[in-house]
């Protein structure tokens, strides 16, 4: 059995991680390529026009991994989310098309996200012993969180380096080095050395960045490739990102606790409630509630990200300019049309517009 | 005497706007693009040197427009700034009470939405020209008219035909289809400007409060027709300023007046000098074999010397070596 996945993020990290610590003979796990400009015209080549990027660039890194043999694929799927719920089912009609007899493992991400996750483990490791489970998949996560906790810092950082760049490359050098390491106190030490080195950073001590939160489609939102790296540019900008959505925030909550009873959402759901107060599909409801939230934390400006052709995207981009916390928000449309140098466009005028509406809260009405 | 450059690079025209320090236009250019923003840009130097008086002193350039980055490069530019802040600096300096920008031009089109002196909302054409200056030459061009005369041929038109505008190709063979039809030439032309504007409040305006006073600014606001499709749909009518074609230029020479004011005597501008007309550029484009990526590089130099290149996902290009 080889088992390939679409690339998701960091989400490579963990699964090599883990079957490298159970042992698994080469071959058996197929990490496909990074996601790439060859990945999309795959997807795009193969997917009905109107599908969403999410939906082009999973069939893309799909093709990519039975490239290299894999014969086992791994998707989310579940009920009543957004077409999420179809890809797994289109995409293997697709592949079948293609000739790739490959057959889907898929992962219920609507219930029971942790026995899900565990069983498919188990059928990818024919039936290790959970005692040697168990810990491995531990130590995988372990360097989500720690990606996800450098890259905190990392948004910070951009908007303030003097040599713009620096974090991004410190950042990268950490996710190999996250990748290369074996054991989950080695994680952790990286995660220190290498938080220390952002702070070592030489800073702009007289900037005081904007700050702008990410909300919007969780893939787009995530994948760097999908926003065409907009946090990147937004940082060269000088803008400090924050970004409540991450891999680990989901596992933390999903796999655990979820099942505690506590909802990482109910604050959000809350804020929307006079808006919207039931779930619209995807992560509209969490993109019109978050809206809210930064808002009322002050920042200076929302960029909703969302899918070309995303329902509840659509929809909660309609919703948002009703609510009566007013905070900028600019929706950038993720598709394989969109062009890097419009959306930059757009980034530097909204940048600009958040920038005259601090100086003039800050100085009174003339700017 | 103190003045202040700015330079704006759209698809289809270049304008050049020379101010002095109290914002007054001293010089001005507008040409067309042609597919060489290099050369228009080295051209309109050498109209704006020509006319300006010996004594001004130029002590900062901006670039603006979807070339500011190649312009910036090639002139020495202190500022680089995106055509929306641009515009709407321009028009908030002129009409003071401005509240909605309609800005149309070569390639794109947008709203700005002022209020009390600030932009609070932007939007911009996406993934469809249909309503923009091309569109509009290029159906002239079918239509066999010069797009100067256009205006006039939609101001006689009492009947307009309705064409629909929902995208360029439709609205093109509606409007072949109207023409063969035997439908009056102005009637055609004036129904186009009506379907531009349809298309423009039904897209790039869509959902954005629009509020008097309405000014109209960007290449297309020449065009007659399109001013009174603008006032058929308003009845607060849309108010064209002087110099609608060069807001953006103006936008950019007020912005770098600012910004070199505030930082006084402790900035030299970057400006290269009218000689910049003189210098042979290159621009050259190859593909990127370092990942599947292929990106598509261009690069400009000059004294075979690369002074900057683009196009690249990853920052591996970016750099120049400074030898």
């Amino acid at each position: 059995m080889s088992v390939g996945f679409p690339h998701f993020g960091n989400v490579y990290i963990p699964i090599k991680a883990m079957t490298k610590r159970l042992g698994a003979p080469d071959g058996e796990v197929i990490i496909p390529p990074p996601i790439t400009q060859r990945t999309l015209d795959l997807g795009v080549k193969y997917s009905p026009q109107e599908a969403c990027l999410p939906y082009k660039l999973t069939l893309g890194s799909l093709i990519e991994a039975c490239e290299l043999g894999a014969d086992t694929l791994i998707q989310a799927r579940g009920t009543g989310i957004c077409r999420l719920g179809y890809y797994a089912k289109g995409q293997e009609q697709m592949l079948q098309d293609l000739g790739y007899n490959a057959h889907f493992l898929t992962l219920d991400v609507s219930h029971n996200k942790f026995i899900g996750i565990m069983r498919l483990i188990q059928d990818m490791n024919s039936n290790l012993p959970w005692r040697e489970i168990i810990p491995a998949f531990f130590f995988a996560i372990g360097k989500l969180f720690a990606l996800d906790k450098i890259e905190k810092v990392v948004q910070k950082v951009r908007a303030v380096e003097v040599e713009k760049g620096t974090a991004s490359r410190i950042y990268r050098e950490a996710i190999n080095v996250v990748d290369e390491a074996t054991g989950s106190k080695e994680v952790k030490e990286i995660t220190k050395e290498y938080i220390h080195k952002l702070t070592q950073v030489p800073k702009d001590p007289t900037a005081k960045p904007l700050k702008v939160g990410i909300v919007g489609e969780i893939y787009v939102v995530i994948e760097p490739f999908a926003n065409m790296d907009i946090e990147l540019e937004l940082g060269k900008l000088g803008i400090e990102v924050e970004r409540t959505m991450t891999l680990s925030r989901w596992i933390k909550y999903s796999l655990f606790l979820n099942y505690l009873g506590v909802d990482e959402w109910k604050e959000v759901h809350k804020l929307a409630g006079p808006y919207v107060d039931h779930d619209i599909g995807g992560d509209g409801w969490e993109s019109v509630g978050e809206k809210v939230l930064y808002a009322r934390e002050g920042f200076d400006g929302v960029i909703h990200l969302a899918p070309f052709t995303c329902m509840p995207e659509i929809v909660a981009e309609n919703i948002m300019p009703s609510t009566k916390e007013d905070i900028p928000v600019l929706t950038v449309t993720c598709d394989e049309q969109q062009s890097k140098q419009g959306m930059l466009t757009r980034l530097e005028a909204f940048v600009d517009l958040i920038g005259f509406r601090r100086r003039r809260r800050e100085h009174g009405r003339r700017v | 005497m103190k003045a202040y450059l700015g330079i704006d690079v759209g698809s289809v025209t270049t304008k050049l706007a020379l101010l002095d320090e109290d914002d007054q236009l001293i010089a001005s250019t507008y040409l067309r693009t042609r597919g060489d923003p290099v050369d228009m840009v080295k051209q309109g130097l050498r109209e704006i040197k020509k006319q300006t008086p010996r004594e001004v002193e130029i002590s900062g350039v901006a670039t603006t427009g979807s070339g500011r980055y190649l312009a910036s490069v090639l002139v020495g530019a202190d500022l680089v700034k995106n055509e929306i802040t641009t515009h709407a600096v321009a028009a908030m300096q002129h009409i003071s009470d401005v509240q909605t920008i309609f800005e149309i031009g070569g390639q794109d089109s947008k709203i700005i939405v002022i209020r009390d002196g600030v932009v609070i909302d932007f939007g911009m054409n996406s993934v469809c020209a249909a309503g923009t200056g091309s569109f509009l030459e290029h159906q002239a061009e079918r239509l066999n008219v010069r797009i100067e005369d256009f205006g006039e041929h939609a101001l006689r038109s009492e009947n307009p035909a309705r064409i629909a505008g929902r995208c360029t190709v439709f609205a093109e063979s509606d409007m072949i289809h109207k023409q063969q039809l035997g439908y009056p030439l102005d009637d055609i032309i004036y129904g186009l400007c009506q379907s531009l504007v349809r298309n423009y409040l039904n897209n790039v305006a869509l959902g954005k409060e629009i509020q008097p006073r309405l000014v109209f600014q960007g290449g297309v606001a020449f065009n007659k027709g399109i001013i009174r499709a603008f006032n058929e749909a308003f009845d607060s009518g849309v108010y064209v300023p002087p110099h609608n074609e060069l807001m953006g230029a103006i936008g950019a020479a007020i912005l770098v007046r600012e910004e070199i004011e505030i930082k006084q005597n402790h900035h030299k501008s970057n400006f290269k000098g009218f000689g910049v007309s003189d210098i042979e550029f290159k621009t050259s484009s190859f593909i990127c074999k370092a990942c599947p990526n292929l990106c598509e590089i261009s690069q400009i130099s000059a004294d075979s010397k690369v002074l900057a290149r683009w196009g690249g996902r990853c920052d591996m290009w970016e750099r120049v070596s400074e030898s």
